[in-house]
């Protein structure tokens, strides 16, 4: 899976593709209007990230530049600008998602796979880690042939750990990602802890092991160790 | 009142008081000049009757056919004052009525004796003349009047056309173009000032809107990028498991400190944009309707808190409100009822045609209702709220011109937004 991303700002450019590259993406940055352009009619990708504000030109023409040469990339554009003319115009030239800066590199990272998710259909509709299989179109969850019900909240919650493995996740992003900013931050952790624990809870008891890890201070870990 | 109607009151009104006078006058002119050749002639004929007198010694009544023309009567005492000239009704026996005279009488001797000799001299073609030269000169008068007034009326209409142009090109001036008005010079100075101030004062409207818009979106860009960049950095830091607990603590402070810097900075940006009216668009949004939705969204926090909700909607409260505001505006008021609620609360929210109130219960305020509203007033200050909610929530009703109330009673605290029609 090939991501470019387009950013001036290279210590965020660094931090993203760093990101993604520990979740295994083979990720390229540039910095700049031209050299994303040159780098769109050379090669492929299957997800391209970027920002609006470049310093020689608008993000938004290489959306424009990718839907004319027909490329088959996801588009998630990235800006600090919270305009919502910026949004509905984003998502009205193609782009398929927009995240306001200051933005959780957690929270691209699911966004990201979310996409590469929506767009790869023909394969497989599951996403797996251990025993631990997610059907994101039926929505459905097993423990190794178990189904597990869970509510909205605590799929959701599943989804974005397995977006985002092996990865320190904060409490604001965490709470963030399932009910967005509006929330006051004391109840929306107190509300996360208890997701938390009844997701554990319902996993373990369907035989699954205990890959929900706390860390302390910052939040949660899901992985191996 | 128009400037036409009012130019025209005026004309009315003087034009009517020129015409009195002016008729008026005339008439009296005119009459005194007919006086003044009737007396002429009779004084003339005195002459010619005291000629006769003294020609032939006495006065012959025969050579005046003419009835009443000359009139004699004899005096016993020659002391008796006489007037000069008056004006009389004489019996005409042909046309049976009673026709307007000129008399001149004086005392004169005839054969001998004192008699009082009275010469008239009919008033009826005079009258006829009189009436009819000021019945034409009235009617002239009003023609021209009228003319006059027309032609007043079209001029003033032409005149004040391009004044008109430029008063509906400023009525539909739109801030949002980024530009000031284009008026066209104009030949009448008055007009070609006015329109070159306007040019001036929108241009440096707009010129000092757009700054403003800009300096909004640029801080907005400026501030978010580092803030996203410490965000981005932390969260790699915090991958990292070689930190002590207390290193540790210190980053979770930077990145919590930055959140928040960027939330604040987010509202205050919200608010700004709300004052300096850079939210244009609107649509028809029911907040009964909004608030309905909203409470889903919110039905997980409830039942966190255990805060019991009851909901009464009775009609549409029907907006014009940019729909992103109209969204901030009943979260702001429901986190804020969430916020100050306490376990086992209520929450009663009222939805009427005209009204959307909102009350919890809560302990009693320790500031004064009336700083509620303001930035940065918490009932708490340490606590995590930014303390910009119920501020922003003032602004958007203020901008839509909606009524905002508070009122604490039995240990609720309620919120009443209503629309100013309301209780009509």
């Amino acid at each position: 899976m090939k991501v470019l991303v387009v950013e001036d700002e290279m210590g965020l450019a660094e931090s993203i593709a760093a990101h993604l590259t520990k979740d295994g993406f083979i990720t390229e940055t540039v910095f700049n209007y031209e050299s994303a352009l040159e780098k769109i009619s050379l090669y492929t990708y299957d997800c391209v990230v970027v920002d609006i504000n470049l310093p020689d030109g608008i993000g938004f023409d290489i959306v424009e530049t990718l839907k004319k040469i027909k490329a088959s990339s996801g588009i998630i554009i990235i800006s600090a600008r919270h305009a919502l003319e910026d949004k509905i115009k984003s998502l009205d030239i193609g782009s398929d998602d927009y995240l306001t800066k200051p933005f959780h590199l957690s929270e691209l990272n699911a966004r990201v796979k979310s996409l590469l998710r929506r767009r790869h259909f023909g394969g497989s509709n599951e996403i797996s880690f251990q025993e631990i299989r997610v059907n994101y179109i039926s929505r459905k969850v097993f423990v190794g042939e178990t189904e597990v019900t869970l509510s909205k909240k605590e799929y959701d919650l599943l989804l974005y750990f397995m977006s985002n493995i092996e990865v320190a996740l904060t409490k604001p992003a965490m709470a963030e990602h399932l009910w967005g900013d509006n929330i006051d931050s004391a109840d929306s952790f107190d509300m996360l802890y208890s997701h938390i624990k009844n997701l554990r809870k319902k996993l373990t008891d369907k035989g699954s092991k205990d890959y929900i890890h706390s860390i302390y201070g910052i939040g949660y870990k899901f992985g191996k160790n | 009142m128009k400037l036409f109607d009012r130019t025209n009151f005026y004309y009315i009104v003087f034009s009517v008081i020129i015409y009195v006078l002016v008729g008026a006058s005339f008439y009296l002119v005119v009459e005194h000049v007919i006086y003044q050749e009737v007396e002429q002639r009779l004084k003339v004929e005195r002459r010619d009757f005291e000629n006769f007198v003294r020609a032939h010694g006495v006065w012959d009544e025969s050579c005046y056919f003419v009835e009443n023309k000359i009139e004699l009567t004899a005096l016993a005492d020659t002391l008796v004052p006489v007037t000069e000239f008056k004006d009389t009704l004489l019996y005409n026996r042909y046309n049976n009525e009673y026709v307007p005279f000129r008399e001149y009488s004086f005392v004169s001797h005839v054969g001998g004796a004192p008699h009082k000799v009275t010469i008239r001299k009919s008033l009826i073609e005079s009258r006829t003349l009189l009436k009819s030269i000021t019945g034409i000169m009235m009617a002239v008068l009003s023609l021209g009047l009228l003319v006059l007034f027309l032609f007043q009326r079209r001029i003033a209409r032409r005149i004040w056309a391009p004044f008109y142009q430029t008063l509906s090109r400023a009525k539909s001036f739109d801030l949002n173009e980024g530009k000031g008005l284009t008026l066209t010079p104009e030949e009448i100075f008055e007009f070609n000032e006015l329109n070159s101030v306007l040019n001036k004062v929108t241009d440096k409207i707009a010129r000092d809107y757009t700054s403003l818009k800009e300096f909004t979106e640029n801080a907005s860009h400026e501030i978010q990028t580092p803030l996203a960049l410490i965000n981005s950095r932390v969260e790699e830091l915090i991958q990292q498991r070689n930190f002590s607990d207390e290193q540790m603590r210190w980053i979770q402070d930077i990145y919590q400190s930055a959140l928040r810097l960027s939330k604040l900075h987010q509202a205050l940006l919200l608010l700004s944009k709300i004052e300096h009216g850079q939210f244009f668009e609107w649509e028809t949004i029911n907040l009964t309707e909004a608030m309905a939705n909203k409470l889903e969204e919110f039905e997980e926090i409830f039942t966190h808190k255990t805060i019991k909700v009851q909901f009464t909607k009775t009609g549409a409260f029907n907006v014009q409100m940019h729909p992103v505001l109209a969204d901030v505006l009943i979260t702001n008021l429901l986190s804020n009822a969430v916020k100050h609620n306490h376990a086992q609360g209520i929450i009663d929210i009222v939805g009427t045609g005209h009204t959307l109130r909102v009350s919890n219960t809560g302990s009693a305020l320790t500031t004064s209702p009336e700083r509620l509203f303001e930035r940065f007033k918490k009932q708490n200050q340490s606590s995590s709220s930014l303390g910009l909610g119920l501020a922003i929530v003032k602004k958007i009703c203020e901008s839509y011109h909606l009524a905002i109330q508070y009122s604490f009673d039995e240990g609720m605290h309620t919120l009443t937004i209503s629309s100013p029609t309301a209780g009509e």
